[in-house]
């Protein structure tokens, strides 16, 4: 794939230079040099950062299959040891109101569903091995509490453009989503919104505050919100 | 456009929820003087070299106003950094026609143009305003216009002027008769604003307290499209400036960002992520005909038509991290453009099309920058740290852009050859995303 982009960029390169006047010939090739250097520099620069991408990517993909098959290994030895099995008795009723009320556990600062923050790299969105456990918390909550619904909201540091900062915002709620979703949580449970850049929850121009407004929040609805 | 130098007429948007910004926004304006008119203030850094001496006198009468003609227009020439007033001296009485003219006086006085004219209220309440620009070498008129105005077209008619002689010693079309369009922050509100090129005349259009970005004036001047975040997510307005009136262009799923006129004013491009991740759609300026013109699964925003109308510049990170692109507004032809630097944002073509300003990422700051289309050639036009939101004044001259300076947002200018600077502050509040108007009117 990285091959075949290479490829079609410098396809166009040649296009470019090419297209230009005969009378400019010599400015031309004088340009076109200076545009392959360029070029092989930035090729390189670029095909380590779509390696890392991918390699973060893979990685997620493969904890979540990690995730997924403990998952189907501790039903399969539930199932096996024929040992009675939480959820028909919570569908049963018997839950009742002894057990945890599931707005309190949500608000609980001792349970990991109190945490609703995944931070980010700069003009990143893959969600940091940090914070795998939180969002298999909240999607295994999620799962267990149909009623609730979340939207995750996408928030970017000030710098650079507030409209790339709008999309990468929505690229960060997006991918929380998406891992929630392969997590098992039905994709209507969860809403996303981008505020790029517009909502800084730290208002310092520092990395500090920079660091702290790279960040998707999980917001449940009702909850979290005043409706 | 048939717009005869007359301004015109603003008015906050008459949608009902609104009412009560309107009510809170004006109980402030009252309350406070300082921030009555969030007007700005345009201090100018750098100059050009070869700056023209031009004497501009006052013109007769022009006391007996509150707008001093001659004050607007030499503050006007002033600010461009194109010009160097000289001091008009202490002979008197200082001529208002041609034949009370001393030619070798003022031309020992250092300047080749002189300016003179006179104002007089008129019987009907109208006010004739006469001014002449003459040539101290050849010792005769270069031109010379009347105007019969009314008293608030005053200082209309001065940046009129000013344009008129700019355009004429310069050979450019002057911008001070333009407009531009910023947002100010308040503490708990932002505030669309719309002033004249000289910061004079700022009034807000829209006020809310969720933020409001990206404006983008018409070709005619008439609209600005925006993106507010009123309904808690990005949707695209198109603001109607004449009769106040607004409606909703892009409400997708997703973002609906970046909102780029097409030079014909019938169509625009905007980014939305309906489809998945942000990508340029083509929209008729009615909200209809909705049409896909890029297909990558990387995030492509931030159009910016060429004048021809022919292509469209873009901010897309396809190869790994955001870089600048060029395709043709069908969609097809894709070329990147940068290649320097790992961030490369906000591409903005030049009112000639021979060039682009954009932000680049260097040393960890973010710096406008301006690329030459033939040669490929980069200049680095700022030396501060944060910037972003650069606008091309109409004539190419400038580059309006935001910029944060101790610790607040502010506006600068630097002309496109990086000689001059200005800086442009408002009392006690933040301001950023600039948008200059375009060039309206016949002179």
């Amino acid at each position: 794939m990285k091959q075949i982009l290479v490829a079609v960029c410098v396809a166009l390169l040649v296009v470019g230079c090419g297209t230009k006047g005969g009378t400019q010939g010599q400015k031309a090739a004088i340009e076109q040099r200076d545009l392959f250097e360029q070029k092989d520099k930035q090729t390189a620069d670029d095909a380590a950062k779509q390696a890392k991408i991918q390699q973060e990517q893979d990685e997620l993909k493969k904890q979540l299959e990690e995730q997924k098959r403990r998952q189907e290994e501790a039903a399969r030895k539930a199932a096996e040891a024929e040992q009675p099995v939480v959820k028909p008795l919570a569908e049963a009723g018997v839950t009742g109101k002894s057990l945890n009320d599931p707005a309190t556990m949500l608000k609980d600062a001792s349970s990991p569903l109190s945490k609703r923050s995944i931070y980010y790299d700069f003009d990143a969105y893959n969600i940091k091995d940090e914070f795998q456990s939180l969002v298999e918390a909240h999607s295994k909550f999620l799962q267990e509490h149909k009623e609730f619904k979340v939207r995750v909201e996408g928030n970017c540091d000030e710098r650079g453009s507030r409209e790339y900062n709008l999309a990468l915002g929505q690229r960060r709620a997006d991918s929380v989503k998406r891992a929630m979703t392969l997590l098992g949580v039905p994709p209507k449970q969860i809403e996303t919104v981008s505020f790029g850049s517009e909502k800084p929850k730290a208002l310092g121009h520092d990395e500090e505050a920079w660091g702290e407004n790279r960040r998707s929040d999980i917001v449940y609805i009702g909850i979290d919100t005043q409706q | 456009m048939k717009n005869t130098g007359r301004p015109v007429p603003f008015r906050p948007i008459r949608n009902k929820q609104h009412w009560t910004w309107r009510l809170a926004a004006c109980l402030l304006l009252c309350l406070s003087a300082a921030t009555a008119r969030a007007q700005l203030t345009i201090e100018i850094i750098g100059g050009g070299a070869d700056q023209i001496p031009i004497t501009i006198l006052p013109l007769a009468d022009e006391e007996k106003f509150q707008q001093r003609i001659s004050q607007i227009v030499a503050a006007d020439l002033a600010r461009s950094g194109r010009f160097r007033l000289q001091e008009i001296g202490s002979v008197r009485p200082l001529p208002s026609e041609p034949p009370e003219v001393n030619y070798r006086y003022w031309k020992n006085r250092g300047s080749q143009t002189l300016v003179i004219g006179k104002v007089a209220a008129r019987s009907d309440g109208k006010v004739e305003i006469r001014f002449r620009m003459l040539d101290t070498v050849k010792e005769n008129q270069t031109l010379g216009y009347a105007y019969t105005v009314v008293v608030p077209q005053m200082r209309a008619i001065a940046h009129k002027i000013a344009d008129i002689i700019y355009e004429k010693l310069t050979g450019e079309s002057g911008v001070f008769s333009t407009r531009i369009a910023y947002v100010a922050q308040f503490p708990k509100r932002f505030e669309l604003h719309v002033a004249d090129a000289d910061g004079e005349n700022s009034q807000f259009i829209l006020a809310h307290k969720e933020p409001i970005i990206s404006p983008a004036w018409s070709p005619d001047g008439t609209r600005i499209a925006y993106v507010s975040f009123e309904q808690r997510r990005s949707i695209i307005f198109i603001h109607n400036l004449v009769d106040g009136t607004r409606r909703v262009l892009a409400a997708y799923d997703g973002i609906n960002s970046s909102p780029a006129w097409a030079p014909d004013g019938n169509r625009l491009a905007i980014a939305l992520s309906k489809d998945g991740v942000s990508q340029i759609y083509m929209i008729n300026a009615d909200g209809s005909g909705v049409t896909r013109l890029t297909n990558s699964n990387a995030i492509d925003i931030e159009p910016s038509f060429a004048p021809d109308g022919k292509s469209i510049l873009f901010t897309s990170d396809r190869g790994g991290s955001p870089q600048i692109y060029r395709m043709s507004t069908a969609g097809g032809g894709v070329e990147r453009m940068t290649f320097e630097g790992s961030y490369n944002v906000t591409p903005r073509y030049s009112p000639d099309g021979k060039s682009f300003a954009f932000i680049q990422r260097a040393q960890g700051r973010y710096g406008l920058a301006i690329m030459d289309l033939n040669t490929r050639q980069v200049q680095v036009l700022t030396d501060t740290p944060l910037n972003g939101s650069p606008t091309f004044a109409p004539n190419g001259r400038l580059i309006l852009y935001a910029s944060i300076v101790g610790g607040h947002g502010i506006l600068a200018a630097v002309s496109s050859d990086g000689r001059i600077k200005q800086k442009i502050t408002a009392s006690a509040q933040d301001v950023r995303e600039p948008a200059w108007g375009p060039l309206v009117g016949n002179r």
